[in-house]
């Protein structure tokens, strides 16, 4: 565990974390940008329902308030590792079904993968701090790509990628927030119940 | 009592004949002596049967028959004697049978073989087959063609479906027709074959899902979108942002038709299959059009060490990624091919060629493909009349007098081969601007140099050179960089 809080250490979390806050309120503005741009561009009705899109991380969490500092920056490190991989598949379908029309689109996508791996470097930064160890890579990669899914299925896993991303944003400046005020070792203060 | 009668000859083959008759009223018999003679005086030939049918051979022109039936313990019970003649035989070809029937998913084609049968005929004959293919909803009957020869032959014959294969399962069946001209008997259609079944995904339990997948279609045409769902769901399609009247094509199967396809955006028109407002399934739909011939196609060299080909595209085909045009340069003289990278995005399009050794004219066939169809462009060049050199790099001025000074550039490339023609402008504040031409062997990778003279001196001067092939002019090269310099003075 982590020793106690020295007060160097403290202020090195409390800059990690609002500099890593700062990061993912930038990425939450793109992504919804980008949202919209996809799903213009991919010809997709807005309300369409993605629910049955899976291998996507879930920014959803229930009794979000009881987790430890750990759990917060373990679980936003393996959603934003598992982000890099997805967004990198789309990147690269994005080339292969579009060329180089399109190029719009292909610069957007390629600066939220930026900024999604950026911030999961932020993230190992974090625990490297607390000395907690890093999870290997391996464990949490998504399942890869099924080659045989058709191209509207592929489309509607995008937009489930960008909508659960754009949410996963929400939920790690609230995570960050608290993981602020306590080392991740302890458990989190009280707060509000309800989930990002 | 016990007379035969209604005794009647078909033959499959123009060979031999099966002949059958039947003996009133019904009762246990014993054995049949059955005898036959042709008119030519053979001798007549008889055998014994239990069964009232008989094979033999087809008569030139006819057969007298005599059968006795005896009781079952071998005593004639009635005797009968038949006049067959040629017009009596009936010719009914031999059912056929279907060897394979194969799918081509990707083009909705099924691919169906069948052997002729033609060993068992004398002689070549024409023949004629009915294919019938069906599915739940509707039959199409088809007529094909075929002269037999003395051999078996596999017939193969493609069917195209106006709906994916995937969606619904399609059987068929085929008959034939031999028009055997000199058979003087009255002829018909064999029995339909037995059918064959090529089944569709709504009849598999994980066949879901909506077809044709991921597909491409040429502006203008009529499409049918199936989707496979669960028994029995009412499901809504939507082509693009439109719903569609629905078509349904078995429990599990519903289509929607699409007619006079409009070009898609880059990303495909989406086709969305819903149940209660909740998307089930989907494919995408790439509609666009097949390529451009391409325009002005021209060719040239800047250095004799690659041909450049450039033209324009023409009306884009709305399609793009890997559905995007490919080009490649045929050269017919060499046989060398090359494909060409392409970038879609740029107005002109340009591809590299290797200059090849001894060789001045090159006949270029630049081919355009994409998945809806392909066209050529051509052009026949004499090299050595299209170079337009490289910009001459590196000019520097020297030997510099009062009135005269030396220029030194250097042009990336080879024209050993050729005469160059060089430009040089003069220009300067206070006076018109002059060019100077001058012409010079090419070289290979070389420096050249030039002299101007007459200038004035303690003048100040702007000095830039191009140049172009001399004997064939085709175009200048660009300009060098500017290169100032002042004259001494005098």
């Amino acid at each position: 565990m982590a020793a106690a809080d020295s007060p160097s250490l403290a202020l090195q979390r409390r800059d990690l974390c609002s500099r890593g806050i700062r990061l993912a309120g930038k990425m939450r503005s793109d992504v919804v940008e980008l949202l919209d741009t996809y799903v213009e561009r991919q010809g997709l009705d807005a309300s369409v329902s993605v629910a049955g899109v899976e291998g996507v991380p879930v920014a959803a969490v229930e009794r979000w308030d009881e987790q430890t500092g750990t759990q917060r920056v373990l679980e936003n490190l393996a959603a934003y590792r598992a982000f890099r991989v997805l967004l990198a598949e789309m990147l690269e379908e994005q080339r292969e079904q579009l060329g180089d029309t399109d190029t719009a689109l292909g610069r957007a996508l390629a600066s939220v993968l930026l900024q999604v791996s950026a911030f999961t470097y932020h993230l190992e930064e974090l625990l490297r701090l607390e000395s907690l160890g890093l999870p290997s890579e391996e464990e949490e990669s998504p399942p890869p790509l099924d080659p045989h899914l058709g191209l509207f299925e592929r489309k509607l896993r995008g937009l489930r990628v960008l909508r659960e991303l754009s949410q996963w944003a929400v939920r790690s400046a609230r995570d960050l927030r608290q993981i602020a005020k306590h080392s991740p070792a302890t458990s989190s203060a009280p707060s509000p119940a309800h989930s990002p | 009592v016990g007379h035969p009668q209604n005794l009647k000859c078909v033959t499959h083959n123009l060979r031999k004949m099966t002949c059958t008759w039947d003996v009133s009223p019904r009762r246990r018999r014993g054995q049949t002596d059955f005898c036959y003679t042709t008119n030519d005086l053979s001798p007549q030939v008889c055998f014994k049967t239990m069964e009232k049918r008989v094979e033999i051979p087809v008569p030139e022109s006819s057969t007298t028959v005599t059968i006795t039936t005896n009781s079952i313990y071998g005593t004639a019970f009635a005797t009968r004697q038949f006049e067959i003649h040629k017009t009596d035989i009936s010719f009914v070809p031999l059912t056929p049978r279907i060897l394979s029937l194969t799918p081509d998913f990707s083009t909705s084609t099924l691919n169906l073989k069948w052997s002729d049968n033609g060993s068992a005929f004398p002689y070549g004959l024409d023949a004629v087959w009915q294919i019938q293919i069906f599915r739940k909803e509707g039959v199409e009957k088809v007529t094909y063609y075929s002269k037999m020869t003395h051999e078996d032959v596999i017939l193969s014959w493609n069917w195209t479906s106006d709906m994916p294969l995937e969606c619904t399962s399609h059987y068929v069946k085929i008959r034939c027709y031999v028009n055997a001209t000199h058979f003087a008997g009255p002829k018909d259609w064999s029995d339909w074959s037995p059918v064959e079944e090529l089944p569709g995904k709504d009849t598999e339990p994980n066949g879901n899902g909506v077809f044709p997948q991921d597909t491409v279609l040429a502006v203008g045409s009529d499409v049918t979108i199936c989707c496979v769902h669960e028994e029995g769901q009412l499901i809504q399609m939507t082509y693009g942002s439109q719903v569609y009247p629905v078509i349904h094509l078995s429990s599990r199967s519903s289509a929607i038709r699409v007619l006079n396809a409009s070009a898609s955006d880059s990303s495909g028109t989406n086709v969305v299959c819903s149940w209660f407002e909740e998307a089930i399934d989907g494919t995408v739909l790439f509609v666009g059009y097949a390529p451009d011939v391409p325009q002005n196609l021209s060719c040239e060299t800047s250095n004799f060490l690659v041909i450049k080909c450039t033209w324009k595209p023409g009306r884009p085909s709305g399609l793009y990624g890997k559905r995007g045009t490919n080009y490649s340069l045929f050269e017919r003289i060499s046989g060398k091919n090359v494909s060409c990278e392409v970038n879609e995005m740029n107005e002109e399009r340009v591809c590299g060629f290797p200059v090849l050794a001894d060789q001045k004219t090159y006949n270029f066939v630049l081919g355009v493909f994409n998945p809806i169809g392909q066209t050529q462009s051509s052009l026949l060049v004499d090299l050595f009349q299209r170079v337009c050199p490289k910009t001459p790099e590196k000019l520097t001025v020297t030997a510099i007098s009062s009135t005269s000074v030396h220029l030194r550039w250097f042009i990336n490339g080879s024209f050993a081969e050729i005469r160059l023609l060089c430009q040089i402008e003069i220009s300067g504040d206070h006076f018109e601007r002059k060019m100077h031409n001058v012409s010079m062997p090419g070289g290979k990778f070389s420096t050249y140099t030039a002299q101007v003279a007459t200038l004035r001196p303690y003048t100040k001067y702007q000095f830039r050179v191009r140049c172009s092939a001399a004997d064939h002019f085709w175009r200048w090269s660009d300009w060098s960089r500017v290169e100032e310099q002042t004259t001494q003075e005098a």
